[in-house]
């Protein structure tokens, strides 16, 4: 099967520091493939690379089959890559059902001068944007919260609205940049469930994240970075036997919860649905 | 244009580009400081320049004394406005644009109390010592332009000092950087804040009475004076002290050669012009807002 | 009918009949100029208030709009409405210079906008031949709509307020559509709007464009109301003045745009008899007035009212999201 994103040969140079260095990734169409490996190790950089927010040095990203390296984020976004952030970027002001509205911005083209005329166009554009946002909002279960200003919301809540704005416009790439940062054990489960849930829905995702025990239930596929590296590329279980993986983290990268047991997946799915 | 020619506007120039490192000074210790955008700073040079001319009617004053009367004059007003207004403002969480507004009301206030005070005419200044031309390395020059590049180089050397080698230089230069560490480290980062508004003023109303020794002092010199400051510190780097130095000297000389050059009219629209190519192709002025330096 | 449609026509209505309360001619002239003015905040409310670019170059686009008009009407007697609204346009052309400069973030893209408002002005002062340099422009004709003079102050209030409202309701429309709901997700964080589809050089771009032409409209207007023109009305000062009124009034709101406009221009008119602390009044309040917040004398009227009706009604005020563009 050709790869949904096919990168390759990807560096990225802040000065003398080499972040990203040639690095390759393919994420098959309708899979979780996640990127982890110890603080510094690149994720971030490589992430904001796919998402267009940085450009590369060097190497090139395909994104179905085209060349996407030199594209601008607000046409990848419209070509269907959508991310969260590892800093919450909500318009805070908004409320919350604006916010997902806005993320239906990139798929739907009404102009200035059809809301001055209020052309049936415009109505109907509106009205579904409107409810394809209540969807996206009753899908992480915050619906109930539609009208709250996005920034009153607690934490745990603001990433979920997050994830709607980003899954609203059913993207084809949906990049996650450590989502479950700063949730509780019981959150995180629910954060796996939901991150299955979307892969369920046909959105094939690329997964940055710390925490082990939502890494290894959620992803098909994992890709290990380490001082911008790739160091291995696997299934959970390959990665959690590579001994060069093992080497990296014995370094003291692994952030490990106190109760870190690992939660099957079909249970936090069921936990979140 | 001759050499000597070139001297003579090169000087000019620079004596201009001195009177708006001064003020820009002023503005970029602000911001640095406060983040706020003072569209006062010219009134201070204003309220410097007035009070420096009242002392000399009140006595026949030599120079030097006018000037340190102007540089009182505007420390004073400045720290007025600072521990009335700005204080009262930042206490109750205004936001920063409205701060800003804030300061163009403090500007209407002073200008127009200014007006009531000292009249709506341009007011005639005594000339800054010798008007006689004199010559040095062989290029005759004015002394008026010389003494003025003299004195700002020497207030702003003091000023450098200050920052260096004083506690209250380095308590304000710190609480500037990172108010919440200074705190930490016991600095009273209000105090910093108001000393900040205080040296500010004194080297508006010093600017101020220069400015007036080359042209002449009125209720309104300071407003156009100020937003060419502000476009100064903007071409040096917003928040740098040593850039808003710099960005006023080059201010100064693209402003008078841009007249001698093209024209006296469009003069200053080269200088926007400058300012706004900086501003696309170095978009932090041209030294950026380390803040180590200085 | 909803709350804000009752209060817009409430304020339609004391506007119709301000005229007849206070007919003097010179206050009708000064209310043409408020109403003048109440366009020229809402062209900076829609970039301040919607998509958080601080505009410092408004007084360009006014005073490019008024010369447009004023010469149109001058040389070739062009009629009244379609000089003014070749006035808009060409303002709304002349917004195209900052197409470079959008790129630029907060006081870098306000410093750049100041600079470009300095550049006209002194076009305005030096061509003579364009503009009656530091002269200025005289006998421009007496405005006629549909080869009917439009006679006497009243009639020109008139035609103010028609586009006023015409421009409120545009700038409405446009709060609550996709346009502008993509402007004030970009004021409120650029980064997470692009990652949404937002182009937002060219949204900056749109937004000065149509700023740009309602400023321009206004200059129109501004040409046929004083007959007189002189590159002084349009200086960076006036620039400040029209940032001013949407900060007095409050930010993000259109309603409180209008107000902030209608005190900058009436106050100092009011104040007139106190002679020469009038200014220095004016000064004052508006430092008292910028210290109520970012929203202004909108937010602070708001408050009051919903205050009132809780106490009349002994039930808890009704709290609102955001206070944005209403």
């Amino acid at each position: 099967m050709t790869p949904l994103l096919d990168v390759s040969g990807l560096t990225r140079h802040f000065g003398g520091l080499v972040a990203v260095n040639d690095v390759a990734l393919e994420i098959a169409p309708g899979s979780v493939h996640g990127l982890i490996g110890p603080n510094g190790a690149g994720k971030t950089t490589m992430l904001n690379m796919v998402s267009g927010h940085l450009s590369s040095s060097s190497g090139w990203i395909r994104f179905e089959r085209e060349l996407i390296t030199k594209t601008p984020v607000d046409v990848r976004a419209r070509l269907g890559i959508r991310r969260t952030f590892q800093n919450l970027k909500l318009f805070r002001e908004m409320t919350v059902l604006e916010n997902i509205m806005v993320g239906m911005h990139g798929q739907t083209q009404c102009e200035i001068w059809h809301a001055l005329l209020r052309t049936p166009r415009q109505k109907a554009e509106e009205a579904a944007i409107a409810e394809q946002a209540r969807k996206a909002l009753d899908f992480v279960g915050l619906l109930h919260l539609a009208e709250m200003p996005a920034g009153s919301l607690p934490y745990g809540s603001q990433r979920l609205v997050e994830i709607a704005r980003a899954i609203v416009a059913s993207p084809k790439l949906l990049l996650l940049d450590e989502p479950a940062a700063g949730l509780n054990g019981a959150e995180s489960k629910k954060m796996v469930g939901l991150i299955r849930a979307i892969r369920d829905s046909g959105v094939t995702i690329l997964l940055v994240e710390h925490h082990m025990d939502v890494v290894m239930p959620a992803c098909d596929t994992i890709t290990v970075l380490n001082y911008g590296k790739r160091l291995a590329n696997g299934t959970p279980a390959q990665i959690r036997e590579h001994p060069e993986v093992i080497k990296a983290y014995l370094g003291g990268g692994v952030k490990r919860r106190p109760k870190a047991d690992q939660p099957k997946a079909a249970e936090a799915a069921h936990a979140a649905s | 244009m001759t050499i000597d020619q070139f001297v003579q506007t090169m000087l000019g120039g620079l004596a201009i580009g001195c009177i708006y490192s001064l003020i820009a000074l002023g503005i970029s210790m602000i911001i640095r400081a406060t983040d706020i955008l003072h569209f006062a700073q010219g009134e201070m040079l204003m309220v410097g320049s007035m009070v420096g001319l009242s002392a000399y009617w009140m006595r026949d004053l030599p120079f030097p004394i006018v000037l340190l009367f102007g540089i009182i004059g505007g420390g004073l007003i400045s720290t007025v406005v600072e521990l009335v207004v700005y204080r009262t403002l930042r206490m109750q969480r205004v936001a920063l644009i409205n701060i800003m507004i804030a300061t163009i009301g403090v500007s209407i206030v002073l200008q127009n109390v200014a007006r009531l005070v000292w009249g709506s005419e341009p007011l005639g200044y005594p000339s800054l010592f010798d008007s006689k031309g004199i010559v040095v390395a062989g290029f005759a020059v004015s002394p008026q332009l010389l003494w003025i590049v003299i004195l700002s180089a020497l207030i702003m050397g003091t000023l450098i000092l200050f920052f260096r080698y004083t506690r209250l230089g380095i308590a304000m230069q710190a609480a500037a950087q990172d108010p919440d560490v200074a705190r930490l480290m016991g600095i009273n980062v209000d105090r910093t804040t108001t000393y900040t508004f205080a040296v500010a003023g004194m080297m508006a109303g010093a600017a101020g009475v220069l400015l007036g020794s080359l042209f002449f002092a009125s209720f309104n010199m300071g407003f156009i004076t100020g937003i060419k400051a502000f476009v100064a510190a903007t071409l040096g780097g917003l928040g740098s002290v040593a850039g808003a130095m710099i960005g006023g000297l080059i201010f100064g000389l693209i402003e008078t050669f841009s007249g001698m050059l093209i024209s006296t009219a469009y003069k200053d629209a080269v200088g926007m012009v400058v300012l706004i190519l900086i501003l696309l192709l170095m978009p932090n002025g041209l030294l950026t807002r380390a803040g180590r330096e200085v | 009918m909803t709350h804000s449609n009752i209060a817009r026509i409430v304020v339609l209505v004391l506007l119709i009949a301000a005229p007849l309360v206070q007919p003097n001619a010179y206050w009708v002239h000064v209310f043409s100029l408020a109403l003048i003015g109440v366009i020229l905040a809402f062209s900076q409310q829609l970039l301040v208030g919607m998509a958080g670019i601080v505009s410092l170059g408004q007084g360009a686009f006014y005073g490019i709009g008024a010369y447009t008009a004023a010469s149109l009407s001058i040389a070739y007697k062009l009629p009244f409405l379609l000089a003014i609204l070749i006035g808009g346009l060409l303002a709304g052309a002349s917004s195209l210079l900052l197409v470079p400069i959008v790129r630029l973030k907060g006081s870098s893209l306000a410093v750049a906008t100041l600079g470009f408002a300095i550049i006209v002005h002194l076009v305005m002062m030096n061509e003579d031949w364009l503009t009656g340099g530091s002269i200025g422009l005289m006998d421009i004709p007496h405005p006629t709509l549909f080869g009917l003079p439009v006679g006497g102050e009243t009639a020109f209030y008139y035609v103010c307020l028609a586009v006023a409202a015409l421009v409120f309701l545009t700038f409405d429309r446009i709060a609550h559509s996709r346009f502008g709901r993509a402007l004030t997700a970009m004021s409120q964080d650029e980064e997470a709007a692009r990652a949404s589809g937002v182009a937002i050089s060219l949204y900056k771009s749109k937004c000065f464009l149509i700023a740009a032409i309602a400023s321009g409209i206004a200059g129109g207007l501004y040409a046929y109301h004083s007959q007189y023109l002189n590159p002084n009305d349009f200086s960076f000062q006036k620039s400040i003045d029209i940032l001013m009124m949407v900060i007095i009034g409050g930010i993000g709101s259109l309603p409180g745009a209008a107000l902030g406009a209608a005190i900058v221009v009436l106050v100092p008119e009011v104040l007139r008899s106190s002679g020469e602390f009038r200014l220095i009044l004016f000064g004052v309040m508006v430092i008292v007035l910028a210290g109520t917040g970012n929203r202004g004398l909108a937010g602070v009227i708001t408050d009051l009212v919903k205050y009132a009706i809780a106490r009349w009604w002994h039930k808890p005020a009704p709290t609102t999201a955001a206070a944005r563009v209403s």
